[in-house]
Order: C-alpha cells, then structure tokens, then sequence
C-alpha cells in the first residue's frame, strides 16, 4: 500500500514538474546541445553545407589572438566598471539613506538611466558627446575647454564611465533596498557607544550588507561580460580590436565572418571560463545569508 | 445597468456596419480594376532597411498594391529591420533556409556570400541599367537581384573657401603651410576634379586653424576612420587612386604594396598631423556629415548619399561642391543595393512577378521621386534638375568607378582590412605593420 502510495506521489511530482521541464529542456537545454554541435561543425554562411569538423573550430579558436585579447579586454573592462559601480552605488546609497533634501525627486532621476535600452543609450550617447553636434562638447565648449572624448586616448575611460552612468543606479538601488532593512536601534546603540558614522558604516552597516554586496558583484561582473550594445554601436570595437569584448569577437566571427561554427566555440569556451566561478559564488551567497 | 448593455450592443453594431460598408467599398474597388479574385491574391514579404531606401520603395509597393498588384494576383508587404543588422538577421534566416520572407535586400559586397541562398532573376533587361551596377550583382554569370541605389563617393568640398585660395597673400601662406606639414612648397591647384593628394592634404591643412588661425573652419577635413567595413571602402578610393588593388596580379593579396601603404599613410597624415579632429577615429557615415554641415571641416571622400543634406544643411548649404577622389584612373568604389528572390521562398512565382515589375523604369521612376536613387542612368539624368549630383553620379560611375576583384567573402574582407587598417588611419600601428597583418587576413579568407 505504501509502496503504491510512493510510486503515485513520484508520478505526480514529474507531472506537475513536466511544464517546467519542458521549458526548461526547450529553452535551455536544446540551445546549448544545438550550440555545441555548431561548434563542432564546419558551419559557414558562404557554404550551405554543414560538415562535422571534431575540435577544429577549438584548435582556430584558442590560437587566434584576437580571441584571447577580447578576453583579456573584456575581463579588465568588467573587473573595473563592477568595482567602481559597487563603490559609487554603496555611497549613492548611504547618501539616499539619509534625509536628504528632495530626495523624491532625485530618486526618481537617478533611476533613469536603467530603464533606456543600453542600445538606445548609445545612440543618445553619439548624439550628445559628438564634437560638432553634441551637447557636451558644447558645454564644455563654453568655458573654452575642448574636449575630444572619442580620442583614442579617452576611449577606455570614456567607456567606463558611460557604463556606471547606465548602471551606478542599478548597484545603487540594492544597496539602497538592503540599507532599509538594518534597524535603526543598531545606528542609534553604535552611537551611544561613541561610534562615528563611518566607523559604523564600515563595522556594521557593510558587514550586514555583504549578501547584496556578492548580489552586486555577481550580476554587475556577469553584465560587464556580456557587455555588447554601447561599446558595439560607440567603436565597433575598434580602433582594430583595441574594444573589442567578448561579445563583439562572437558577433563579428558570425555575421562578418560567416563563421558560425568558430563563433559558437567561442561561446561555449567564455562559458567554461566563467564555468568555476559560479560556485564560488553561489557559496559565499548562501554562506552570507547564513551568517 | 441595463441601459449600458443597450449602449455597448448598439456601439457594436454600429461598428460591426462601419467595418462591413469598408469592406464592402474595398471589394468593389478589387472587382472594378482586378483580373484575380482576391481570393487567389498571394501575399509575399520583402525585407529592406529604414531610411531612404525603405521609404522610397514602400511608395512602388503601396502602387503595386493598388494597381499592378491586383492584376498579378500579388500583394506585397515590406518589412523593415535595423539599418545597422538587417544583414545579420538575414544571414541567421537564408543559413536556416527559412521562408519567412520570400525577398530578401542584398548588395554588390555581400551578393556572392548571398548567392548560395537566391533564385537568379529571369528575363531581366540589363539595358536599362549601369552596366557597373548590374554587373556588380551577377554571380557566375547570373545575375542576382534587382539593383536598387547606386552608390559611389565624391570628393566634397567647400567651393566657397576654395575660392579664396585663388588670393595671392593665400596662395603664399598655402604654400608655407604645405611646407610645414607636407615638406613640399606647393602652390594652391583651383582645378579640383585634377587634384593629387598632395594638393587635397595641403588644402585641408590650410584650412584647419592648428597651421591657420585665419581659418574659418576648425579642420580642413572629416575622417572617417571608426573600425567599420564602409570606412574602408572610402579609403578603398584613395588606394585604387594611387594605382593598387587588394590582390597582385598573380592573385595574392597585396595590401603591402607602395600604394597600399602610401594609402594607409594618407590617412594617417591627416589624422596625425590635426588635419581632422581626434574623435574621428571612431566617425563613420553621420558624423562626418555633422562635421561638414557644422562648419567645423571644410571637405571630405563622402558618399553620393550625402549631397543632400550637406547642400541644404547648415554651414554647407549652397556651399558644397563635388570633385572626383583625388587620384587618377578607375578610383571611386561602386555599389548597387538590390533586392532578389529567396531560393526557399513558398511564392516563387509571385516573387518572380514583383521583381519583374520592380525592374521596369516605371517602378524606378516612383523609387526616384520618393528619393531613391536608382539605377537606371535615364531616370536619373531627367531628375538632375532636382538633384545636381545625379550628373556627378552617373560620370562617376561610368567613368572612374573601379571593378572590386571577385572574391567569395567579399564583404568579409572589407571588415577584416577596417580591423586591421584602423589602428593605421589613425597612427596606432605603423603603415607596413598594418598592412602585413591585413595581407595575412586576406590570405585566410581568401582560401
């Protein structure tokens, strides 16, 4: 009777799952098979024939140094606009966490930018920084400082900053979200026992912040990956692949190239770099929530 | 309660007879000027971009529809993806052999990557086309594809400081300042369809106020050297002007000859030097226009598109005038944009019957008075009154219009010399280093 019983709960478990199994096997777990058999395929545009090729799209790949310098590109790209979104972000935040005069409005103006597509964005941003249309350079142009923010030179920087203008709201606003959760008994019993604000920020207030500090650093570094529209649309990656991401070396081995077989190894490569820190990730997340 | 339900019922009726007397009206229309019932109407789809190209050919297809169309048995609709990835997608749907659309947009540079997924065009009448554009649509013999806008680039300039070199205190500042940046003493040459580019580059550093603080303009020219595949096709032109090719004549590539790299170093003087401003390294199409019509530069190799706006448009406006690339022989690239059949279209016959009427002069006729610029050198020699650069267009293209090589991944080499090239334009990398690397490129995509 027992065993009867057990045998009809598990077939109801896998049918009340199978919605979700099939959205998951259809969403998921086709596009990385079909994406890994483009990769082992001699796939291109200019031949409509598809032959099995082994690892030869890896062998190309992994010699190719324009792969590795998108990688190194993409990689010092996301570590730097992940860093000084989580700093710029935690300070937006601890500022907004106080009275501050107005407070209704500028928070609503300091969420714009994360609601414009990132592509739309840079459209904007080649209207507004153009040296002989923009805004910018206009303003700029007022107290006789020229400014040439395409420069090689500026690019790098400039592309940073355009990437915190996006997305210093979004670190901002889940700072600001867990700030509200720490119980005002806390800054009021560090204030009686002599605690200066920072000395409380940095002993109390981070401490109890780090589930949304990893939160942050995960989803921040994981979007500085997959970084594609502004830099795309801004520089085409260029001058030569000197901003070039990860992102653009797929998009461009495809539909420049023709080569979808290459491209396709190229993105199952990126995930198995990004592969083994997703634990590590995962763990100091739960080890944080425990804590 | 009750008298809303009344309310909505006779809101739905009333709706119901309006939609019935439309298409009552519509259906006498289809039965008055229609030789097909409208129930045996096949419906195709075409794909274009947005922008000129797409506004001008949904007048030919909102025509058809109405006419022609009716007649056929064939309703087109036109579907607009991006300007910047109309390609890609295409690329995704003909590698996946889809029939989602049954015309698909195509172009001189990518017609051979193409080939393999269209239907060649039958009973065409190349006559009344350029012989440049048709051919430059032809594959193994057959030709692909309906041409659509011819396009090619002119050497624009500002004819009214231009002028002012002709003053003799100029033409002695001119030449101290050729001296300057280029080391050579020149004297200013009046003739613009004759320059060198020695004579383009001194003009342009006397107009920048760095060797000219008397300049009216900021730079004497407009670069654009972003990392783009249509940026190389303008530098292309200074290239095929000095006498190179991409390949030598025993077929190797040959971006390493004298003329290639003296083409690099073109570029790399005006950017270096401060000729152009230091944000064109990452201009194309639109900003350098914004440039010129700013009046911050005062020429530029520049589309045929563009006359346009740089003759109705701010700084430049009655200001403009058109000179061939400097250089001499064969030295202005040549493009047709073209549409043509999907090989696994589900109307192959409606498909045929719509390009068939899209390439008869009358359809073209619509596309120019909508702002295309077709094809077709009789149409546009009757419109020059309405756009002085259809002259330009069709001596240009007839006359010095060079023949690319042909190569299977065409548009592939365009976009690996803008990757390794730019770097170059822009004094990043020197000029033989860049075309070594851009020599290696070719090889491979040459195989």
């Amino acid at each position: 009777m027992n065993q009867t019983r057990s045998l009809e709960a598990r077939r109801a478990s896998w049918i009340l799952a199978s919605p979700l199994l099939i959205f998951f096997a259809a969403l998921l777990v086709l596009p990385i098979y079909l994406g890994l058999r483009t990769s082992l395929s001699r796939d291109r545009f200019s031949n409509p024939e598809v032959e099995l090729s082994g690892i030869e799209n890896y062998v190309a790949l992994l010699g190719d140094p324009d792969f590795w310098e998108s990688i190194r590109f993409t990689l010092t790209f996301a570590i730097i606009a992940t860093s000084l979104q989580l700093v710029l972000g935690f300070l937006l935040a601890l500022i907004f966490d106080r009275n501050v005069p107005g407070k209704k409005y500028l928070f609503s103006a300091v969420l714009i930018p994360i609601m414009i597509a990132p592509s739309l964005m840079a459209v904007m941003y080649r209207l507004l920084l153009n040296e002989n249309i923009g805004i910018v350079p206009a303003f700029f142009g007022l107290f006789n400082i020229e400014v040439t923010l395409f420069s090689p030179n500026a690019l790098f920087p400039l592309l940073i900053l355009l990437d915190c203008i996006q997305f210093v709201p979004f670190t901002f606003l889940l700072f600001y979200a867990s700030l509200q959760n720490v119980p005002d008994e806390l800054y009021e019993a560090a204030s009686i026992d002599g605690s200066s604000y920072a000395e409380t920020v940095r002993r109390i207030v981070i401490p109890l912040l780090k589930p949304a500090i990893v939160v942050v650093i995960l989803l921040r570094f994981l979007e500085g990956i997959r970084n594609f529209d502004v830099i795309y649309i801004l520089t085409g990656g260029g001058p030569g692949t000197m901003t070039q991401t990860v992102g653009i070396y797929i998009y461009k081995t495809a539909f420049s190239q023709g080569d979808f077989g290459l491209a396709a190894a190229a993105s199952v490569v990126l995930v198995l770099l990004l592969a083994p820190f997703t634990p590590w990730i995962i763990k100091r997340l739960s080890t944080s929530e425990q804590q | 309660m009750k008298s809303k339900r009344i309310i909505a019922t006779a809101a739905m009726a009333a709706t119901a007879a309006m939609m019935m007397a439309g298409c009552a009206t519509e259906a006498t229309e289809v039965a008055e000027t229609s030789q097909v019932p409208q129930a045996e109407m096949t419906k195709i789809s075409m794909v274009l971009w947005p922008g000129p190209e797409g506004e001008a050919m949904q007048k030919i297809v909102d025509s058809y529809n109405a006419k022609q169309g009716l007649i056929d048995g064939v309703e087109v609709e036109q579907v607009l993806l991006s300007r910047a990835d109309t390609f890609s997608k295409q690329a995704t749907l003909m590698r996946s052999e889809s029939d989602e659309y049954d015309i698909y947009f195509t172009a001189s540079y990518l017609i051979a990557q193409h080939a393999p997924y269209l239907t060649p065009m039958q009973n065409f009448d190349a006559s009344i086309y350029m012989k440049s554009s048709v051919e430059s649509l032809q594959v193994d013999g057959d030709q692909f594809g309906v041409p659509l806008d011819t396009s090619l680039h002119f050497m624009y300039y500002r004819n009214d400081l231009v002028a002012t070199l002709s003053e003799p205190a100029n033409a002695t500042k001119y030449s101290a300042i050729a001296q300057e940046v280029l080391g050579k003493a020149l004297s200013p040459n009046l003739e613009t369809s004759t320059w060198n580019w020695d004579d383009a580059l001194a003009t342009a550093a006397f107009f920048t106020q760095k060797y000219n603080p008397e300049s009216p303009t900021k730079y004497g020219y407009a670069l654009p050297a972003k990392n783009l595949l249509f940026n190389t096709m303008i530098w292309n032109d200074i290239l095929w002007g000095l006498g190179g090719n991409w390949l030598d004549s025993s077929g190797k590539p040959d971006i390493s000859s004298d003329a290639g790299i003296q083409a690099i170093e073109i570029y790399s003087t005006i950017y270096e030097k401060g000729l152009t401003s230091p944000d064109s390294a990452q201009w194309e199409y639109a900003e350098t226009n914004a440039a010129l019509t700013s009046g911050n530069a005062m020429m530029a190799l520049q589309w045929n598109a563009a006359y346009s706006e740089l003759s109705t448009t701010g700084e430049t406006a009655g200001k403009i005038a058109i000179a061939p690339p400097p250089g001499s022989g064969p030295r202005t690239h040549v493009h047709a944009l073209a549409v043509a059949q999907n090989k696994f279209s589900a109307n192959p016959e409606a498909s045929q019957k719509w390009l068939s009427y899209l390439a008869t002069e009358e359809a073209m006729a619509i596309y120019a008075a909508n702002g295309g610029v077709p094809s077709m050198p009789g149409i546009l020699s009757g419109m020059v009154s309405t756009n002085a650069s259809f002259a330009n267009l069709i001596e240009y293209a007839n006359e010095i219009g060079y023949s690319r090589p042909k190569v299977a991944r065409e548009f592939d080499i365009y976009s690996s010399l803008a990757e390794e090239l730019s770097p170059a334009w822009i004094g990043l990398m020197s000029a033989s280093e860049a075309a070594a690397a851009a020599d290696e490129a070719m090889t491979g995509l040459l195989d």
